[in-house]
């Protein structure tokens, strides 16, 4: 909320500046945003002396006077008639502006050059009507800004309010607030209504019928009122805090809520029917035609005010066309209400009607402001609009609600606080914020009563902040809790995470992060079809309304973002959740995705410009697997894995025989959308499957003593058959004594006949036992090939 | 046998003299002293001599061929040298040429901070715990103390999944979620990743938050204070001045809000710290009781204090980003800065 420096002045006698002001306010939890000066709508006045006046040499009706200020001297031609020789008058230099905007320039008028003029009150906003130009008191200083002599100038203060603190939703209580924090006096306001003809109770009927959503109404009737501006004075400081001015008598309802917090409204008396006033809950149906000219419909349970027949207000939250305050009205019925916070909100909320009224009602009014405020705007009103208030008051509070008491100990507040606290000093703080209290029980221990626009005090913590704050923060000393050291266990999973970030950021990986959230189309790309995702009920917009349940569109959509910006060399992955409906709740599973795209390594001039393929990402798979020491448990093998992957050109990970994760080219209608220029390949792996294999007892296997053999073997055969069932046969052939199978080369064409390719492996044969014999190596070697020709069909190559 | 002995030493003193090069020394080495040369030939001629003799002309053979022997040598070793010399003054690289690079790949600025952030933790004796990023209302509001149709909901605009789940709005849930399970003490550090329906300049609909607290017996205020101050002074310097000052969280009580000196100005107030010279940093404060009545804690007997930090943040604030959307846009330049 916006203040205005001067108004608050009229509440407290605060020495402070307006900067030590809000950096006390600031401290004490009253987080001041801003302080800036107020903008004033004149500008470039300045007051002045008239030394001569002469008659205009070609026009009769003008003058021509010579004026100082405290530098320079203007010759002005003037039109009014009201001042003489030494006046002290307000002079606006070329270049000032005026109220409504009207700027002055130097001009010439009948042959003569004026440089400036000299204003009356209506044109400096002073008045709605004048006679002349302003004379100014004699001993008015020159050269001074109009806006600081007439102390026009003003500071706004900007409060982020916090939603604890409604009672400082008001120049009041902010006033209130800085006398309580600055040890200076409170200046409350007692206005003393006129009261004349009446009583009320006979011009107009009020009756609470949802006593739980409305604790208190009161009206005020005010007769005889003449629709009209309000004072300059009122629209300035509406203004000023962001109040366009409507009215008088709009005005002053405004006005009133700004000073005083409490929200009002003003009905005309005589477009109620039968002048009665029903506070109840709406009833299924309804309707209303808002100030606004909007045609609102009630749900069930919402508060409204209505007449005899139908609802003429929202409750707390926006009144109705039909009984606004236009030309015509005469009589006026005059509202202020508490309204329960909570069915505020929902009624604005179900509404989306959110207003200055509803703002202040649903944190929370002081139920015993209600009346004070009715007053004020009743006096407010008497005076501007000519009208007569009638005799008393309609106060409809049918539960007065006593404050609870808090029961508050000194002892607990320092302990909590870790601070020596003495219960002079918390008496004393009390005192300055309204909180009434005696002593009770032990030493140290006061029953509380908080003051009624206090509604955030209700429990001893709340009082142990107040007395936090008030004493300072930085009172406080710091100090370190000593607690048992209690050795910590890090998360495997979480180690596990940070293991695949380390080992992708070995093999040059850029991390990202995007959004959980992505398009219906994005979310349809990995298929299938019919599925159904976590979809968000209130998106921001439908580019974020689903959460993902794969990472590689995401993926694609950051290389899309960097292809477009000329960055073609793209290797990143992304570690998330991603979210997937379940029976009840939607499921969140940890995967690890990557992509690459472009040349395999930095282009340079001494590498070669191959672009990556798919046995690029099958080695990251294979390495990570590697570096988390699970190899052993890991297998990549064909077959089908989901829309986002090319069919013929990808493989899944099964680790201990369950599936784990795919790899390959992404589809090509996903590149083809993309308009990619060349493939993208892409992983995706579950992290829990891993983290359940990772970290099993690593067992150290002694380092071979007897030396190897090994033997090369080269073969064509027919291309289809996959090279992970051959080495699996050859493994099973002689565990013992095969260490290792190493394929070095595949070779298509040449002399190799079509549909057939040539393959060479090296084995390395090994016993732990013993240097093998020659004859033994050469033995199983030949079952290998033997193996190779029976089993794949395959042609032994000779040499 | 005298006299062709002294006529071979001097032959081979002026041969090697004459020698240009390493080949030319090998050949006289091959001719004297090699299997067929002109000492073997002398060692066979020995047999002719009368056996007293043999011994005596022996050993001025071996004394005239160990001479020869060092000599040559000496000789190869020179014209070696000299040889290597020249190779490795012709053996040239350009070593400005640049060299042969794997690619190096990063984490995420948000990652590092993280890290960072979970390092001082758990250096300060806090346990890693995580929570759902879909949440229950219950556990994201109503057990911290933030009832439905309370204007504190106001603070944090919610996405929904259903009308009583949504995506969690700050890290904070955790809390609930661990105190369910465990008694006191604890000290738990809950880092992860939250939404809100925000999106500007200043605010992404998801970012990063950690979540600390701590709960035991005697834990107060000023623990909460020390615990903080040592936290930020390593994040961001020794150096470094910190305040607190009160605020409001439904779910503790006192509430702080901690700032640090600016970062850019240090205190003397610029454009990032709106003139200030402060820079907030992180919410905090003493946990609500009512949040200790919904994990039935004895609030009489415990309290414990829990702070909860933006990682964007202090990420821009680390590094002097700006725009806090560059971290969601994961483009390769930005991303191989950090």
């Amino acid at each position: 909320m916006r203040y205005s420096y001067n108004w608050l002045k009229e509440y407290t006698d605060t020495a402070l500046s307006v900067e030590e002001l809000a950096e006390r306010l600031t401290m004490s939890g009253i987080e001041v945003e801003a302080v800036t000066p107020a903008p004033s709508a004149i500008k470039g006045v300045v007051t002045a002396e008239i030394l001569t006046i002469e008659k205009h040499p070609a026009a009769d009706k003008l003058t021509v006077c010579e004026v100082k200020t405290d530098t320079e001297r203007y010759t002005i031609v003037c039109g009014a008639t009201n001042m003489k020789a030494g006046d002290k008058v307000a002079l606006a230099l070329p270049g000032a502006e005026l109220k409504g905007g009207v700027k002055i320039e130097k001009t010439r008028i009948r042959g003569v050059t004026s440089g400036g003029m000299m204003c009356s009150e209506v044109e400096l906003g002073l008045a709605e009507s004048s006679e002349g130009i302003m004379i100014l008191p004699g001993d008015t200083p020159l050269g001074m800004d109009i806006n600081t002599h007439l102390g026009l100038s003003d500071t706004l203060i900007e409060v982020s309010v916090l939603p604890n603190r409604p009672d400082i939703l008001s120049i009041k209580g902010l006033a209130r607030e800085i006398s309580a924090v600055t040890g200076s006096k409170f200046l409350d306001k007692a206005v003393q209504v006129k009261e004349t003809g009446g009583p009320v109770e006979k011009a107009v009927t009020i009756g609470i019928e949802a006593p739980e959503l409305c604790r208190r109404y009161t009206g005020r009737v005010v007769e005889g009122v003449t629709l009209r501006d309000s004072p300059q004075w009122m629209k300035r400081r509406l203004e000023a805090l962001g109040i366009r001015s409507i009215n008088n008598i709009v005005d002053i309802t405004n006005y009133v809520m700004l000073e005083t917090g409490q929200p009002l409204h003003a009905f005309d008396l005589e477009r109620l029917e039968q002048r009665t006033i029903r506070v109840r809950t709406a009833e299924e149906g309804e309707t209303i035609e808002t100030i606004d000219g909007v045609k609102r419909k009630f749900s069930d349970g919402m508060l409204v005010i209505s007449d005899a027949k139908d609802p003429v207000a929202i409750a707390g939250v926006m009144g109705g066309n039909e009984s606004a305050v236009r030309i015509t009205t005469k009589k006026i019925l005059l509202e202020s209400a508490w309204f329960e916070p909570t069915s505020v909100r929902r009624t604005s909320r179900g509404l989306a009607l959110p207003t200055d009224s509803s703002y202040r009602f649903e944190r929370g009014v002081d139920v015993e402001g209600v009346r004070k405020a009715l007053d004020f705007a009743a006096h407010l009103l008497a005076k501007l609009s000519g009208g007569s208030v009638l005799k008393g008051v309609v106060d409809a509070y049918p539960k007065k609600l006593e404050p609870e008491s808090v029961r508050f100990r000194t002892s607990r507040a320092g302990s909590v606080l870790g601070i020596e606290l003495d219960e002079g000093r918390v008496k004393e703080i009390f005192k300055s914020l309204g909180i009434g209290y005696k002593a009770a029980g032990e030493k140290g221990e006061l029953s509380v009563v908080p003051p009624s626009f206090r509604m955030d005090i209700k429990r001893e913590e709340d009082l142990v902040e107040e007395v936090a704050r008030l004493v300072g923060y930085d009172k406080v000393p710091v100090t370190l809790p000593s607690v048992p050291a209690a050795p910590t266990m890090a998360d495997k999973a979480f180690l596990v995470r940070k293991r695949l970030r380390e080992l992708l950021v070995a093999s040059g990986f850029l991390e990202v992060i995007n959004y959980s959230f992505v398009s219906e189309l994005t979310f349809s790309l990995t298929g299938p079809a019919d599925k159904k995702g976590v979809t968000l009920l209130n998106p921001l917009t439908e580019e974020q309304s689903i959460m993902r349940d794969s990472l590689i569109p995401s993926l694609v959509d950051t290389l899309v973002w960097n292809l477009a910006r000329k960055n073609t060399n793209i290797r990143v992955f992304e570690l998330r959740p991603v979210f997937i409906t379940g029976k009840d709740l939607q499921e969140e599973r940890w995967k690890v995705g990557g992509l690459m795209y472009g040349p395999r390594r930095p282009e340079s001039w001494n590498v070669p410009g191959e672009a990556v393929d798919f046995y690029d990402v099958k080695g990251v798979v294979e390495r990570l697997m590697e570096g988390l020491s699970i190899e052993a448990y890991a297998e990549v093998k064909a077959g089908p894995t989901g829309a986002s992957l090319h069919p013929g050109k990808s493989a899944f990970l099964e680790l201990k025989g369950k599936k784990a994760g795919i790899l390959g080219e992404a589809h090509p209608d996903i590149c083809h959308r993309f308009e990619l220029k060349a493939p993208a390949f892409v992983f995706e792996l579950d992290i829990p499957p891993i983290a359940e294999l990772v970290g099993e007892a690593k067992l150290y296997s002694a380092l071979a003593r007897y030396p190897e053999s090994t033997r090369d073997i080269a073969f064509v055969v027919d291309e289809d058959i996959p090279y992970g069932g051959i080495l699996s046969a050859i493994r099973a052939l002689d565990t013992k004594f095969i260490e290792n199978v190493m394929l070095f080369d595949v070779y298509y064409g040449g002399n190799i006949p079509g549909g057939k390719r040539s393959m060479a492996l090296r084995v390395v044969y090994r016993s732990s036992e013993r240097t093998l014999k020659q004859q033994e190596v050469d033995g199983i070697h030949s079952l290998v090939a033997r193996t190779l020709e029976q089993r794949f069909g395959a042609e032994i190559r000779k040499g | 046998m005298t006299e062709r002995l002294e006529k071979l030493e001097k032959e081979i003193s002026a041969e090697l003299k004459g020698a240009a090069g390493k080949q030319d020394v090998l050949g006289i080495k091959t001719k004297y002293l090699g299997r067929k040369g002109e000492f073997a030939s002398l060692i066979k001629d020995l047999a002719n001599l009368p056996p007293p003799d043999r011994r005596q002309a022996g050993e001025a053979i071996n004394r005239v061929k160990k001479k020869a022997e060092q000599e040559i040598a000496k000789l190869l070793e020179g014209f070696q040298d000299e040889e290597k010399k020249q190779r490795l003054t012709r053996e040239k690289l350009d070593v400005t040429l640049p060299g042969r690079r794997e690619r190096l790949g990063r984490t995420h600025p948000i990652t590092q901070v993280l890290d960072e952030v979970i390092d001082i933790s758990t250096g300060l004796g806090f346990e890693i715990a995580e929570g759902p990023e879909v949440e229950l209302d219950y556990y994201n509001f109503e057990a911290l103390n933030i009832p439905k149709d309370h204007p504190a909901r106001d603070m944090q605009d919610t996405f929904y999944i259903a009308p009583d789940v949504c995506l969690r709005t700050h890290t904070s849930p955790v809390q609930i979620r661990v105190m369910e399970k465990h008694p006191p003490p604890v000290r738990i550090i809950a880092p992860g990743t939250v939404y809100r329906r925000d999106s500007d300049l200043t605010h992404t609909p998801m970012f990063h938050q950690v979540e600390g607290f701590m709960v035991d017996e005697g834990i107060n205020f000023g623990h909460l204070k020390g615990v903080l101050t040592h936290f930020l002074k390593r994040l961001f310097g020794e150096d470094r001045d910190i305040r607190f000052r009160p605020s409001f969280f439904p779910f503790t009580e006192p509430s702080a809000e901690v700032d640090i000196q600016c970062v850019i100005c240090r205190g003397s107030g610029c454009r990032v710290c709106k003139e200030s010279g402060w820079l907030e940093i992180l919410g905090c404060g003493m946990i609500h009781p009512e949040v200790f009545r919904f994990v039935n804690y004895d609030a009489e007997k415990f309290t414990g204090f829990a702070f909860g930090l933006g990682i964007e943040r202090i990420a821009m604030l680390k590094f002097g980003i700006d725009d806090i959307r560059l971290f969601f846009e994961n483009d390769v330049r930005f991303l191989e800065q950090f």
